[in-house]
Parts: C-alpha cells; sequence; structure tokens
C-alpha cells in the first residue's frame, strides 16, 4: 500500500490508498502542492540584524490543526534558508513571527525543517484574540539549511492578511515560570465508598459540570458544591449492572463533551462493560470490547471522527469517502475505541456507535515493535488517535491512527527512555502533543510533538524544583493548545522506589502527588506538590506487575487526570497512606519510612485544583474559587 | 477378514487425517506447557534472542522460511504459556487452511483484518488451548499462535 499526503504537509491528512487510487488522485494532488506567501522565500546570514518579511497569501478559513488544511485555501508557505553552519549561529537565534489586525481572527505559525514533509521544530498556536504568533529557533541545535514556514488559517474571514517577519537576533535569556502557580486541594472519599481503589480513572461531565471516577468495583459520581469555599463534595455510588462484582481491570472513560461515560471490567478477551449518559443514573449494558481484543490492560478512549473538512473534501474526494466510511452509524457524533494487549501484539478496535458495539480488533503492534503494555487513548480534535506506550525499542513510543482506528504507526519518542510506569498523554485543542512519562532514571519528564509524534522537542525534567529521583504513573491532560498539567507520584529518595523491595535495606522514601502545569506551550512548566502535609505512600511502589511481592502493589498501575469546562484539572489517586500515624510518619523527616511504615490501603481521593489558571483561556477572566 | 480391513482401513486412514486437521498445541517444536529449560533449548537451535517483556520473549527466527520471530509467553511457574510467530515478509505465505481444517474454525474480523480460531481440548483431555491464524490477506495469514487456556499467570490478578 502506497502512504499518500493529500496536501503538501508531511503526515497532513494522511490515509492508506491502494495503487491505483493513488495514481487517478496524483494530478488533483499536485496541482494543490504549495501555496505560497510574497515573496515565497528568503535567505538570512549569521549576523546579527539578518531579516526578511513577507506577506501572506491572502487565504482564508477555519482548520482543526495543521493536518486538516489544504495549501492555497486555508494555509500558506513561506521558505527560509539560512547559510553557513550551525557553529556560525552560535549566541544567535531566528526568530520568526507573523501579525495581523483582526482580533477575531486566528492565525497559526509551525515551522517545519527542510521542507513541509520535515519534523515541526516550533509552533506557535495561541488564539483569539491574540493578533500575533512568535516561534524562536536554535540554529545550533536545529542546524542550517531550509526552514518552512507554514502559517495555518485556524479561523480567518477574509480581509485579514498577514505579514511575516524572520529575523537572526539574539537569544532571549528568560526560561522561568511566570505568574503564579496553581493550587489544589484534596478530596477523599467518605468511608464506605472507594475504600478498595487501585489504578483509578476520572472524567468530566461538560454538560453536568460533574465528575466520574472508578474505584475498582465503585463507579462514583462527584459533585462539587462552589457555593462554600472551600468547596463541599458530594461522593454517590453509581454502578453499573454488570460492572460492580468481577474486575480483571478496571477502566472508567468520559467523553467531556458527550457526556457519555464508560465503565469497563476487563473480563477475559473482552470486557464486562456498560455506558451512561447521565452520570451513572441509568446505563446501558455494551459488547464490552472488540472480537478477541485481548486479554490484559485495556483502555477505552474516544473523541470526534477524523473526516475530512469541505476544503479537504473537495481537494481529496476519494480518501476522503474512505474516512467516512469509519464515521459515525448513530446519532452518537463521536467514535469510542478499545484497545488491550494480547498474545504477542496488541489490538484496537472501533466502535462506531458510541461504545455499543465493536468491530473486530485490529492489530496495533506486536512484541518485535513494542512492550505489550500501553498506557491509554487519547483522540485529539481532528481525530487522530494516540496511544503511548513505555517501551518501543531503547525509547518510549506513540502509536497513532489517522484514519479512525484502521492502521497504526509507532513513532518513537525521540530523547525519551524507558522505564516501568506507562506514559501518558495530553493532546490540546489544536493538536499538539505533550507525552508525560517517567525516564529510565526515574525523574519525570515531559516532551512535546506538533507534528502526530514523528519528533520532539522541550523534553523537560519537572521533577528538578522538588529533587524528583523516583516517579510513577505519569497522567497527562491539555486543554489549549499551550495548556497542559501532568500529575504523577514522586519522590526526592534515591534507590530502587519501585522494585520488588527484597534487599536487606527496604526503600525508605516518601511519595507525594504533584502537578506541573504549563501556560506557554511546554517552554516552562510550574510543579507543584499537590499533598505537601499527607503523603501518597510510604516505602516502596512496585511497578512489576503481577510479580511484586504482597503490599508493595497496593496502589496498581495508573492514576488518571482530567479538565472541566472551566478548564479547572482534576486528579485522581489511590491514597496509600491514610491513618493519621503514618501521616505524621511521613511528615517527620526523621521518621523510618518504608512499606513496614506504610498503610498499605487503597483509598480513593480526588485532588480538585483550587486557584490559578486553568487549562482554559477562555476562561480565565473569571477566578477559580477554592 | 475382508469385513474386518475396511474398519481397520478407515480407523487409520481417516484418523491420521482427521488428527492433520486439528492443530497441535506447538509451532516450531515448541509446545504448550513446556519447561523453560527446553524451550530456551529449543529457540536457541531456531533463532535469536532479541528482547524479553514482562515475561514475554521475542525471537529473531534466523532461518525458517514461512516465519520471521517468535514469540513466546512463560507461566508462573515458567512453562510455556503462548507461542505466536509472525511471517516472514518475503517468506513462503503460510495459508489458514495450512492452520487447520477452516469448517471447524470460528471466523471474526472481515476484508483486510481475518481471523481463524480453533479451540482444542489435548490429547487425554488435560488443557484446552486456542489456535489463531490472522491477517490482512485472505488466503495467508500473517501471524500465528497456539495458547494455552486457564494456564497459570493468564489473568488470575488484577494488573
Amino acid at each position: 500500500m502506497f502512504r499518500y499526503t493529500a496536501s503538501s504537509v508531511g503526515r497532513a491528512t494522511r490515509f492508506n490508498l491502494q495503487p491505483g487510487v493513488f495514481l487517478a488522485l496524483a494530478a488533483l494532488c499536485f496541482a494543490t502542492i504549495v501555496y505560497a506567501a510574497t515573496p515565497p522565500s528568503s535567505t538570512l546570514n549569521p549576523v546579527n540584524g539578518s531579516s526578511a518579511s513577507w506577506a501572506g497569501g491572502g487565504t482564508a478559513g477555519a482548520t482543526t490543526d495543521e493536518t486538516t488544511c489544504v495549501d492555497g485555501t486555508d494555509c500558506d508557505v513561506y521558505t527560509i534558508t539560512l547559510t553557513g553552519s550551525p557553529a556560525n549561529y552560535k549566541g544567535l537565534v531566528l526568530a520568526i513571527s507573523i501579525s495581523h489586525q483582526n482580533k477575531l481572527n486566528d492565525y497559526d505559525l509551525y515551522v517545519h525543517k527542510g521542507d513541509l514533509t520535515g519534523p515541526v521544530i516550533a509552533s506557535s498556536t495561541g488564539g483569539i484574540p491574540e493578533t500575533g504568533e512568535a516561534v524562536v529557533i536554535d540554529p545550533t541545535v536545529s542546524g542550517t539549511g531550509v526552514y518552512t514556514v507554514h502559517v495555518v488559517d485556524s479561523t480567518v474571514a477574509p480581509g485579514d492578511p498577514y505579514s511575516g517577519v524572520a529575523t537572526i537576533t539574539t537569544p532571549p535569556t528568560d526560561s522561568l515560570a511566570h505568574g503564579n502557580a496553581p493550587t489544589y486541594a484534596n478530596y477523599q472519599s467518605p468511608p464506605g465508598l472507594g475504600d478498595n481503589s487501585g489504578e483509578p480513572s476520572i472524567g468530566a461531565n461538560f454538560n453536568s459540570g460533574r465528575i466520574m471516577t472508578q474505584a475498582i468495583l465503585d463507579t462514583l459520581q462527584v459533585t462539587f458544591n462552589t457555593n462554600t469555599s472551600p468547596a463541599m463534595a458530594t461522593w454517590l455510588l453509581k454502578d453499573g449492572p454488570n460492572t460492580s462484582t468481577t474486575s480483571l481491570d478496571p477502566i472508567l472513560f468520559t467523553d467531556s463533551h458527550t457526556g457519555r461515560t464508560i465503565v469497563s471490567q476487563l473480563f477475559g478477551t473482552t470486557s464486562l462493560s456498560a455506558f451512561t449518559d447521565n452520570d451513572g443514573e441509568t446505563y446501558t449494558v455494551s459488547q464490552g470490547g472488540g472480537i478477541a481484543s485481548g486479554v490484559d490492560h485495556q483502555t477505552v478512549g474516544g473523541g470526534p471522527f477524523r473526516l475530512c473538512t469541505a476544503d479537504q473534501l473537495l481537494a481529496t474526494p476519494v480518501p476522503c469517502a474512505q474516512l467516512a466510511v469509519r464515521g459515525p452509524l448513530t446519532q452518537y457524533p463521536h467514535a469510542v475505541y478499545y484497545a488491550s494487549q494480547d498474545i504477542g501484539d496488541a489490538a484496537m478496535a472501533l466502535s462506531q456507535d458510541g461504545g455499543l458495539t465493536y468491530e473486530a480488533a485490529r492489530p496495533m503492534y506486536t512484541l518485535v515493535d513494542c512492550g505489550g503494555l500501553h498506557g491509554h487513548i487519547k483522540v485529539s480534535s481532528s481525530g487522530i488517535v494516540y496511544l503511548p506506550n513505555k517501551s518501543c525499542g531503547n525509547t518510549q513510543g506513540l502509536i497513532v491512527s489517522m484514519d479512525n482506528g484502521l492502521t497504526f504507526t509507532v513513532e518513537p519518542v525521540t530523547g525519551s527512555t524507558s522505564n516501568s510506569s506507562d506514559p501518558s498523554v495530553g493532546i490540546g485543542s489544536k493538536g499538539r502533543v505533550y507525552f508525560g512519562y517517567v525516564a529510565g532514571d526515574g525523574h519525570p519528564h515531559i516532551t512535546i510533538s506538533d507534528d502526530q509524534g514523528r519528533s520532539w522537542h522541550n523534553d523537560l525534567d519537572v521533577g528538578v524544583p522538588f529533587s524528583i529521583r523516583n516517579t510513577v504513573f505519569p497522567e497527562v491532560v491539555a486543554g489549549d493548545n499551550d495548556r497542559a498539567s501532568f500529575f504523577f507520584l514522586g519522590t526526592p529518595s534515591a534507590g530502587d522506589g519501585t522494585g520488588a523491595d527484597t534487599g536487606p535495606t527496604p526503600f525508605n522514601g516518601v511519595w507525594h502527588g504533584y502537578i506541573a502545569t504549563t501556560y506557554n506551550g511546554g517552554r516552562t512548566w510550574f510543579t507543584v506538590d499537590t499533598t505537601p502535609n499527607d503523603a501518597v505512600q510510604l516505602g516502596v511502589i512496585c511497578t512489576q506487575g503481577t510479580t511484586c511481592p504482597s503490599g508493595t502493589r497496593n496502589l496498581l498501575d495508573f492514576n488518571d487526570l482530567t479538565v472541566d469546562k472551566m478548564g479547572r484539572v482534576f486528579a485522581a489517586y489511590t491514597d496509600g497512606c491514610i491513618t493519621a500515624a503514618c501521616i505524621a510518619r511521613g511528615n517527620n523527616s526523621t521518621a523510618s519510612h518504608t512499606r513496614l511504615d506504610n498503610d498499605g490501603a487503597t483509598k480513593a481521593t480526588i485532588i480538585r485544583q483550587s486557584t490559578g489558571l486553568g487549562l482554559f483561556k477562555s476562561q480565565d477572566a473569571t477566578p477559580f474559587r477554592p | 477378514m475382508r469385513r474386518a480391513v475396511l474398519p481397520a482401513f478407515l480407523l487409520f486412514g481417516v484418523a491420521p487425517f482427521a488428527a492433520a486437521r486439528q492443530p497441535a498445541p506447538q509451532i516450531l517444536g515448541l509446545r504448550l506447557g513446556m519447561p523453560y529449560a527446553q524451550a530456551r533449548s529449543r529457540l536457541n537451535q531456531i533463532g535469536q534472542f532479541k528482547s524479553e517483556d514482562e515475561g514475554q520473549q521475542v525471537w529473531t527466527l534466523t532461518h525458517d522460511r514461512h516465519y520471521q520471530y517468535a514469540i513466546i509467553g512463560f507461566d508462573r511457574d515458567r512453562q510455556v504459556r503462548y507461542i505466536t510467530v509472525l511471517a516472514r515478509p518475503d517468506g513462503k505465505p503460510v495459508s489458514y487452511a495450512d492452520v487447520g481444517d477452516l469448517a471447524q474454525a470460528t471466523r471474526s474480523g472481515g476484508p483486510g483484518n481475518i481471523r481463524y480460531t480453533w479451540r482444542v481440548s489435548a490429547k487425554g483431555g488435560h488443557f484446552e488451548y486456542l489456535v489463531i491464524a490472522k491477517g490482512k490477506d485472505q488466503h495467508y495469514l500473517d501471524r500465528f499462535a497456539v495458547k494455552r487456556l486457564g494456564a497459570e499467570n493468564e489473568r488470575e490478578d488484577r494488573d
């Protein structure tokens, strides 16, 4: 099969076509290959002040992200060539900016190394009412030669062309996060509810404003009364008809936009599953998963189907029709996906009817490509499906589907190293991928991709402010394209904090929950200890699966993180240290902090953002009430 | 005498045929339930170790005309729990029918995603196992697996 690119963007609107279809469409493809700015290109030299400017092509339109634009219709191209060698640019950067007049319009800026098939090494994707976008590129890192500036109409009405400037200048010196860090409050489930938690899931229903969370067999509906401050939480048990009696793996997924919550309990090669559209008041029992989806570590996720825009439909009708075949079959507008590992591979199945039934599962990868266990499904606003994996070769990996789960590619997360916790991704509103993971040295890292995982940048250790040396359960959620939060459990104690703890000296460490948040696309992060006076666990958190000794794996395999309609962040975790004695030991720096000092509890707990900016800029004018 | 010959012919003719059509609990000399040391010895004969993940090993098959990789999973007792082999892209293709009698298999999936599954009782009824052949092509498989049902470490524990 050929891999065909509908626009000139590297993986924009990627489809798999039969060779004959490819040939039949070739003329149409090349007829729209690139629509350039005026002038279309420039050459800059390694001299402070070397500069060029251009005028946009006058395009107008609306796109979801770079992958849904059609060059010449709602995006255009400007090419910059840097002369000399990278070493010539020592102490210099390439600064690129665009600006326009109308605050109701929104252009986005992407810069590829090489042509449009090259990696996106920088992007700026702010939204209304901003009238400019800007990026800074270090040629000593990215190299010299050709850079392609891709300006995409996120929402642009005719009559407001942009202008662009590219300059060789000195680099900015400020690398610290500015403003106030968010604050958080913890809400423990009441006695009798969520007592047996472990690998909890959490979701936010944008329609009702409620939070749904799963603690093994308990499906819990949580409502926060904001008429009081701090807000009061009401927890209600809302079990499904078939999801509260047996569990090999529990999963809850809420599609925030549709308000549908799907609860899944692993059961052989499928799941016992049901969904609710009213936060657990009533349920519909579903098929569970795709035929032969796999036996272990399932995940359920969903979001928009990947369908063509009107402009793409005009430009490439045949592949668009192929995509549409895997579109919605009922009134339910979104796709639901179920994935799991099987014997020697991992597979994913699409539901085109909101999770009621699923197709037969399709293989995503084999153990030759990646480890069998994987993280959880996330779907971008343009319908791209992502599934993270902690070990694909020598790095973390990201499995990507751009055709509604028909085919999959495995993208290595370059620059990362493998570890034992499943990684997590958050997808910004315009497609930016935030990949949170535990590096081989145990530190919490997050890295960014603006081209669906083909290239990565801004990899940072967000545990530095607290000297975190052991980390488990990375969980990521994004809102606007440049805002994301990253939740993890960490401890500054060195040593094997995630092993079986069978040595002569038990691991000594106090684990807290931390949330790191970015408001500038991952350039800087605020990292906050969200459980500063109440340890989550003392001693080891074993991540070696079913081989872990008794009492070391009470938290199981993951936590979860979500965002509500206002941009407020919520995390679900299992608290292993809940008695007054355990908490006191955790707060006493001279006390012993081994597994023998821990409660080994499994109590469902939610972290709720109290103050600070949320993940949606549109809500910044309404400050959060604690 | 003649009357006795015919049943004997049927017994020895049909039975082997039927046995051949019922997929065996082994691939490339690797048997379900085989102890780790024996499996490892056999794997060393036919391939090279590539990687290991959570009790599952990937081996590159060095000489097999049909298959490029073998993936083998072990249970808690270090016995073979499953074997999966991946077809060599440029190798001699294996048809689904080569695995077993398709009439006795359950077919699932559709065009581009075909899967045949046989559920078989081992001789003596000691255990049951699944045989799975799947692929994108309508005639030839991409993957072929045998898996013991009810093996230790299958899924008793939450993971």
